[in-house]
This record gives structure tokens, C-alpha cells and sequence, in this order.
């Protein structure tokens, strides 16, 4: 194995992901020309669906990274944004997308035609520091967008409060009026309502779509989980609901037939934290063990279900809740979540990857790693590594924990 | 003036965690908080003790079972010295929110400390009607949740509170004008110490001892000393050898936004028509942390404290891996260097000792500078 590598997908449908992928970005790139105008925003929030009502083209410049990642391009972008002064130090997203508008963006030969300048850009004040600064930096590269100040309370998740709800969903109007101002387009009401039920049905499609990892053996893997794609940047259309769907009707027919990601299923495993985009290949290396990554902690962000007959609320409330849900904000939440996970899909073992380029994930584990040996007996290692700079990934220290760690969970099968 | 003026508050930090143990066990309950944009007044107006937690300068050693090595000394540390029991004396945490390094730890001591209590309050960053009546309404959910430790609220309270801090700020800032001038008892040095101390005080006894220091205050000298006359811009600093090494390299500190300096001070008070409209209008204005503002929005404020104190260059003092200061940098750098302001970035990790390496890093720096004139 490299250090940067390709996983082996197993489902029709995460091949087709492709097109669907190819698509998307085609459909940015026409954008304009087609009288679409563009917005640049953060990914995980009620924003997408507005856009989509409004047929507005949303553009996500943090979901541009494991693109650049995966393409090889990811070190490029760096070395623009680190000769301009940005830290090794700093979140390799940032270090990315800062580096490619600077750099790559301006020439012809990015994947899928690379991302349309944008009209609009959607600034959030919340969510993790980094992403406020790759924003703060877009709207000096792109003076002529329109900026729209977004404001966010850092809640966590059990906290939340009537007046908390109330400023989310005085923002999320204040969005709307901005976007209306920007485009000259209307929300239509109706419209709305449609985007939200669509974005829902994707919701619900997506937990069905991870109920069927209880199976034994499991039909599909954390390899598979490029299929989130359409979830970060298609939510609240009818191409993600019908790309899900077959998603669910193909790993529905292996579930029933008892075909498994490998034939010998002996060790199942849970993921913490974000893959390694330029090597997701990784989440392979376990089979040779007869290990499966069967769930992984970025999955559940997800599965937060939308009320189509109140949707400002709605989308106002998945914006609160989509962070905190993953990140440090909620602690206390993301520990029930992965141990709720483990016992669902019975897991055996835990891989916690320690990001460099992500304090706010990384932030916990020792916390969650700590019940769930106590409350579980769940066994856990650590991985130190980065989910975009391959520079702080050592795939021989890799190799040697979990080489170990795969022993040591098959001894304590036999 | 005595010899020593500034003992006093060298002594109220040395001595910090054996009087506050003392303050606690006498029945007064104590509240850490990290960052600067915990309102204070409310905790102090509830009848509690507001303790800024300082880290210091060390190695992590039981604090690396619970943090990764990317995070900065100031978490690193404190909670080391938590874990030390350092923070015995506090009765929980509040804290506004800021970065995600201070969101992340007040978690995970939430999860360690589970018998103490804890409060984080997200903060609005925009300012408008509706983001300052949200403000309120968290100002509000504090207070009662501080009324649930045995605190008690009330707007009267609120506005002695107000009253005092604005009192204690003002006259920091005329501190620092006196330092501006070359004053021989506030070095930079010493005015760290002067608003350290602070942190550790209840208010009312920390104004005593700033009032006695300012009525013993020797006049200016005629004209400031020699130097080259630097801002100094970053995150907390905890040790202030680091000044003293830019001042042993050639350089005069002639200004600061640091964590633990003006930008927590300025300005000394808000207005508004109520208590806690004067408290929502002093942070919402508060000259701004890089965690919560653009870096252009921190430059022009930048320019204008250099050209008020005369600054000719700017000094970044970052603690390792701070993502805001880190982040800002190259703007902040770049705004700098178009409006005539050469600028030098120095990271400090928890040890708080690089002297020699930073030296020859300033001395050259400052060399620089002069022969540019």
C-alpha cells in the first residue's frame, strides 16, 4: 500500500457516485450561463435547501478538499497558501481552498472543470474557526461577491433553548430577505416546503440506508462512504432522494441475500473522526484481518429530520444542531451517539484518528475512548494522521498499530 | 514610591492559588473562566469571585491523556495544573465562547470535573437589533443558572458591578498612557504584572490596590526612552520574559493587543438604557479577538492604535498552534506592510523559552528597521 490510495468499492452504486458527482459540478459550472447565480457556503446547515428553492446553485469550497485530496492536488494548494504565509499548523481545508482560489483556480485544468466564481458568498459567524477564516479570506479574493454575514449560536445540542431556536430562525429570515435582495428571486412557499420534504426523505433514506450495518456480516463498509456526497451537497433535491434510493435498494438485496463487504467477517469496526481523503484505501487495509469499518462518527450528522409544514424552523434548527453534533460543542452528545453506534452495530473496536487538522473532532476522544471501555469494554487505538496533508501521516506507524491492534481483537475473539 | 511598587500584584499572583483557596474555604465561591468575553459583572453581580484560569509556563504531562499535542500551551497547561488541583478552589466554569481550543477544553473539563459546575455561553457575532436582544436573552439564562450555585441577580447589583469594572479599566488605560510616556514604574513588564493581577483578585480589593499604586505614580520624564517603538499583537502571554526580550533586542513596546492587555481592556465601559444593555454594548464593541473578527476588521484597528502610539512595527507574540492569530496573519501582515508597518511573527509553545533563538530572530529584526530608517 501507498500513502495515498484509492478504496475498493463493492456496490454498483457508490461507482455510479461518479456521474452523480460529475454532475453536481457540471451543474456549478453552468451555472451562471443558465441564470442560476452562485453562492459559496459551509457545508451542514439549512442554508442548501434555500438555495435550492430558490433555485439558487450552492457551492461548497470545504467539499472542494477531499476532491483536491483525491485528484492529487491537495499539495499544490498548499504550498500557494503556505508560501502566502499560512501555518503548517493550520486545518489543511483551509490551507487548500485558500491555496487553489490563489492558485489552481485560475487555470484551466481543475477536476470537473474546477468551481464557478461566486456571486454570493455566505460568511458564518459559528461553526469551527477555521471555516470563518477560509471565508473571511474568499471575501477578500472575491470583492465583488455578495456577502452575506451569517451569525450562529455555539450551542450544544442538549442546551438549546427557546431563544437560541428564536435568533436561528431570525437569521435564517434575514437570509431569506438577503438572498431576495441579491438575486431579485422570491421564495416561494410551496417550493420550500417540496425542497424540505425532498431534503427529509433524504434523511430518512439515510438511516435506513445505516440500520442495514446491524447485518452480520455487514453490506457495506465506511469504503462505500463517498455516497455522502449527495448528502453535503445535494440535500433538498429529487437527485439525491433517487441516487439513495438505489443506494438503499442495492444494500437492502445484499442484506437479504447475506452478501457481506468480505466473505469471512470476523472484527467490526467503528471510525472516529474524518477519513484520510488521499487515502481512503485505509479503511481496506482492515480486511486482510477479516476486519470491517462499519460505522464511522461523520455519518450520524445526517440523520436530523425536517418538519416540511414548518420549514424556516426546521432548516433553522438543522443549522444548530449540525455542528455541535459533530464536533466539540457537544461532548457530552457525541459520546452517547458513539456508544449508542457501537452497541447498535456491535462493534468490537474502535479507531480513533487523532487530526491534526482537526482540533474540534479530535477534541473528546480520549473522553469517548475512556467510556467506552468502561461502559463497553470497547477496545480502542489511536491513529495520528490528517485527513488533507499526507505530510502528517506516517503509513508505517499506521501498519504497526493496527497490525497490533487486529491481533490483539482477534485473541480476544478466540 | 517604594523600591518595589509592583509587589503587591507580583505577590497576588505568586500567592493566587494558597489566598483563593482561603477565599473559598471562608464560604465565597469562585468561578474560572478562560476568555475574556465571559461577562464578569454577571458573576460578580450574582455575589461570585470571577478568577481568570492563567496555565503558565511547563511541560504537559497528565493533561496528554486528554489532549492531543496540536492544541495551545494556554489549554495544554491549565488543565495540567487542574488535574495538579491547582483549581480546587473553583466552585465550576463559565465561559463565553470564543475558539475551539477553550470550547473543546471546558468540555472535556466538564467531563473530568463532573461535581463542579459549568456554563458555556455562545456569544452573537454580528451586532444588530436582533442579535443584541439574543445576547440579553443568554446574559439572562447565565444569571439564573448562576442563581441555581446560590447566586443572586438583581439590575442594581449589575450596575455597581458595571460601575466598578469600568472604574478598574480606566484606569488600566491610563496605565498604559503612562508607560506610553516612559514612566519608570510601568514598564511593560509591570503592567503585565498590574493587569494579571487583576485576574486573580475579587474587584473591589484589586481597585484598592490599583488606586494606592496610581496615587503613588512618579510623573512622566519629559520624553519616552529610546527604542524602537513596536506594538506587540497576539494570544494570552504568559510569561512576560518575551517582553523583556524584545526590549533587550533593540525594541520599544509601545502598544499591545494582547489577550491579557488593551484588547481585553478597551473600552472601559458600554452605554445602553438598561444594566445589561450597557454590558451587551461593551462586549459587542470590545476592540476584537481574533477568534470572532476578520482580520481586515482588526487591521484598521490595528493602523489606528500604531499611529495613536507612535508604533512603527508590529511584533506577533502567538502561542503554537493558535488557528486565529495563525490565521489572521497574512492579512494582517500584508495590510501592515502596505501601510508602512514592517512585522515579525514569533510562536511561544508551553515552555515559554526560546530567549536566544527569539533574541537573534528581534535583534536582527530590529537592526533591520533601523537601518531602514
Amino acid at each position: 500500500m501507498e500513502k495515498t490510495h484509492k478504496s475498493t468499492k463493492r456496490l454498483k452504486t457508490a461507482k455510479e457516485l461518479q456521474k452523480v458527482v460529475s454532475d453536481y459540478y457540471l451543474r456549478c459550472i453552468s451555472a451562471r450561463s443558465e441564470g442560476r447565480p452562485v453562492g459559496w457556503m459551509p457545508p451542514m446547515n439549512g442554508v442548501i435547501e434555500l438555495f435550492y428553492a430558490m433555485d439558487l446553485q450552492p457551492v461548497f469550497p470545504e467539499n472542494w478538499s477531499p476532491v483536491c485530496a483525491a485528484f492529487g492536488l491537495a499539495p499544490e494548494n498548499f504550498s500557494v497558501s503556505e508560501n502566502m504565509g499560512y501555518s503548517r499548523d493550520l486545518c489543511g481545508y483551509l490551507r487548500n481552498i485558500i491555496g487553489y482560489v490563489h492558485g489552481l483556480m485560475n487555470e484551466k485544468d481543475s477536476p470537473f472543470g474546477g468551481l464557478p466564481e461566486p456571486d454570493m458568498l455566505m460568511s458564518p459567524g459559528g461553526g469551527c474557526v477555521p471555516v470563518m477564516k477560509i471565508f473571511h479570506e474568499l471575501e477578500r479574493r472575491f470583492p465583488d461577491a455578495k456577502v452575506f454575514y451569517a451569525d450562529l449560536p455555539q450551542v450544544a445540542v442538549e442546551d438549546i433553548q427557546a431563544y437560541h431556536i428564536d435568533y436561528a430562525v431570525a437569521e435564517s429570515q434575514r437570509l431569506v430577505g438577503f438572498l431576495t435582495e441579491a438575486t431579485g428571486r422570491r421564495l416561494d412557499e410551496d417550493r420550500l416546503k417540496e425542497v424540505v420534504r425532498l431534503s427529509d426523505r433524504a434523511c430518512e433514506l439515510w438511516d435506513e440506508i445505516m440500520s442495514f450495518r446491524r447485518c452480520r456480516p455487514v453490506p457495506f463498509s465506511a469504503a462505500e462512504m463517498g455516497i455522502m456526497f449527495v448528502m453535503v451537497t445535494l440535500q433538498g433535491t429529487q437527485t439525491a432522494v433517487d441516487y439513495l434510493t438505489r443506494v438503499r435498494d442495492e444494500i437492502r438485496q445484499k442484506a437479504e441475500a447475506g452478501t457481506g463487504v468480505i466473505e469471512d467477517e470476523k472484527i467490526r469496526l467503528f471510525w472516529d473522526n474524518i477519513p484520510l481523503w488521499y487515502n481512503m484505501g485505509l479503511f481496506n487495509y482492515f480486511e486482510k484481518y477479516g476486519g470491517v469499518v462499519v460505522a464511522e462518527t461523520y455519518s450520524a450528522a445526517w440523520s436530523i429530520r425536517l418538519d416540511k409544514e414548518n420549514p424556516i424552523k426546521s432548516l433553522a434548527l438543522k443549522s444548530l444542531m449540525s455542528y455541535p453534533l459533530v464536533s466539540c460543542v457537544s461532548i457530552n452528545k457525541r459520546k452517547e451517539m458513539v456508544l449508542k453506534a457501537c452497541r447498535d452495530y456491535a462493534i468490537d473496536g474502535v479507531i480513533f484518528h487523532r487530526n491534526k487538522s482537526c482540533l474540534p473532532i479530535t477534541l473528546g476522544q480520549m473522553e469517548i475512548k475512556e467510556a467506552l471501555e468502561k461502559e463497553l469494554g470497547i477496545p480502542s487505538v489511536i491513529i495520528d494522521a490528517d485527513h488533507m496533508d499526507e505530510r502528517n501521516f506516517s503509513l508505517a506507524q499506521f501498519q504497526t498499530r493496527v497490525d497490533a491492534f487486529m491481533e490483539m481483537l482477534l485473541d480476544r475473539k478466540e | 514610591m517604594k523600591n518595589n511598587p509592583i509587589q503587591p500584584f507580583e505577590k497576588t499572583i505568586e500567592d493566587s492559588r494558597q489566598r483563593l483557596m482561603a477565599l473559598s474555604a471562608s464560604g465565597r465561591k469562585t468561578i474560572g473562566y478562560f476568555c475574556t468575553y465571559t461577562p464578569i459583572e454577571i458573576l460578580h453581580a450574582c455575589g461570585l469571585v470571577p478568577i481568570r484560569i492563567r496555565a503558565g509556563a511547563g511541560r504537559m504531562d497528565k493533561a496528554g491523556a486528554h489532549l492531543p499535542d496540536f492544541i495551545c500551551p494556554y489549554m495544554k497547561l491549565s488543565l495540567e495544573k487542574a488535574l495538579d488541583g491547582h483549581y480546587d478552589f473553583l466552585s465550576g466554569i463559565v465561559q463565553g465562547y470564543s475558539c475551539d481550543a477553550a470550547c473543546g477544553l471546558v468540555n472535556v473539563w466538564k467531563d473530568i470535573f463532573t461535581d463542579r459546575f459549568f456554563h458555556a455561553m455562545p456569544l452573537p457575532y454580528n451586532d444588530t437589533r436582533a442579535s443584541r436582544t439574543y445576547y440579553r436573552s443568554a446574559l439572562f439564562e447565565l444569571a439564573s443558572r448562576l442563581e441555581d450555585l446560590g447566586g443572586h441577580f438583581s439590575e442594581t447589583a449589575l450596575t455597581e458591578s458595571l460601575n466598578l469594572y469600568s472604574c478598574i479599566r480606566s484606569l488600566q488605560l491610563e496605565l498604559y498612557d503612562h508607560r506610553n510616556k516612559g514612566n519608570s514604574a510601568v514598564t511593560s513588564r509591570n503592567l503585565m504584572a498590574i493587569v494579571d493581577a487583576g485576574f486573580l483578585l475579587p474587584p473591589g480589593e484589586y481597585l484598592s490596590m490599583l488606586a494606592d499604586f496610581m496615587d503613588r505614580l512618579p510623573p512622566d520624564p519629559p520624553a519616552a526612552e529610546n527604542g524602537f517603538p513596536v506594538m506587540v499583537s497576539g494570544s494570552l502571554v504568559e510569561d512576560p520574559k518575551i517582553l523583556d526580550t524584545i526590549e533587550a533586542s533593540g525594541g520599544r513596546i509601545a502598544a499591545d493587543d494582547l489577550c491579557n492587555g488593551f484588547r481585553q481592556i478597551f473600552p472601559a465601559d458600554g452605554r445602553g438604557k438598561t444594566p445589561v444593555d450597557r454590558l451587551v454594548d461593551r462586549y459587542i464593541n470590545r476592540f476584537p479577538c481574533p477568534a470572532r473578527a476578520r482580520a481586515t476588521d482588526r487591521s484598521d484597528r490595528l493602523l489606528a492604535l500604531a499611529k495613536d502610539s507612535g508604533a512603527k512595527a508590529v511584533v506577533f507574540i502567538v502561542q503554537k498552534f493558535c488557528t486565529p492569530h495563525l490565521a489572521d496573519y497574512p492579512t494582517l501582515s500584508e495590510v501592515l506592510k502596505r501601510n508602512g508597518l514592517a512585522s515579525i511573527l514569533i510562536e511561544m509553545d508551553e515552555t515559554w523559552q526560546m530567549e536566544s533563538q527569539v533574541k537573534t530572530r528581534l535583534e536582527s529584526f530590529f537592526e533591520m528597521m533601523g537601518s531602514a530608517g
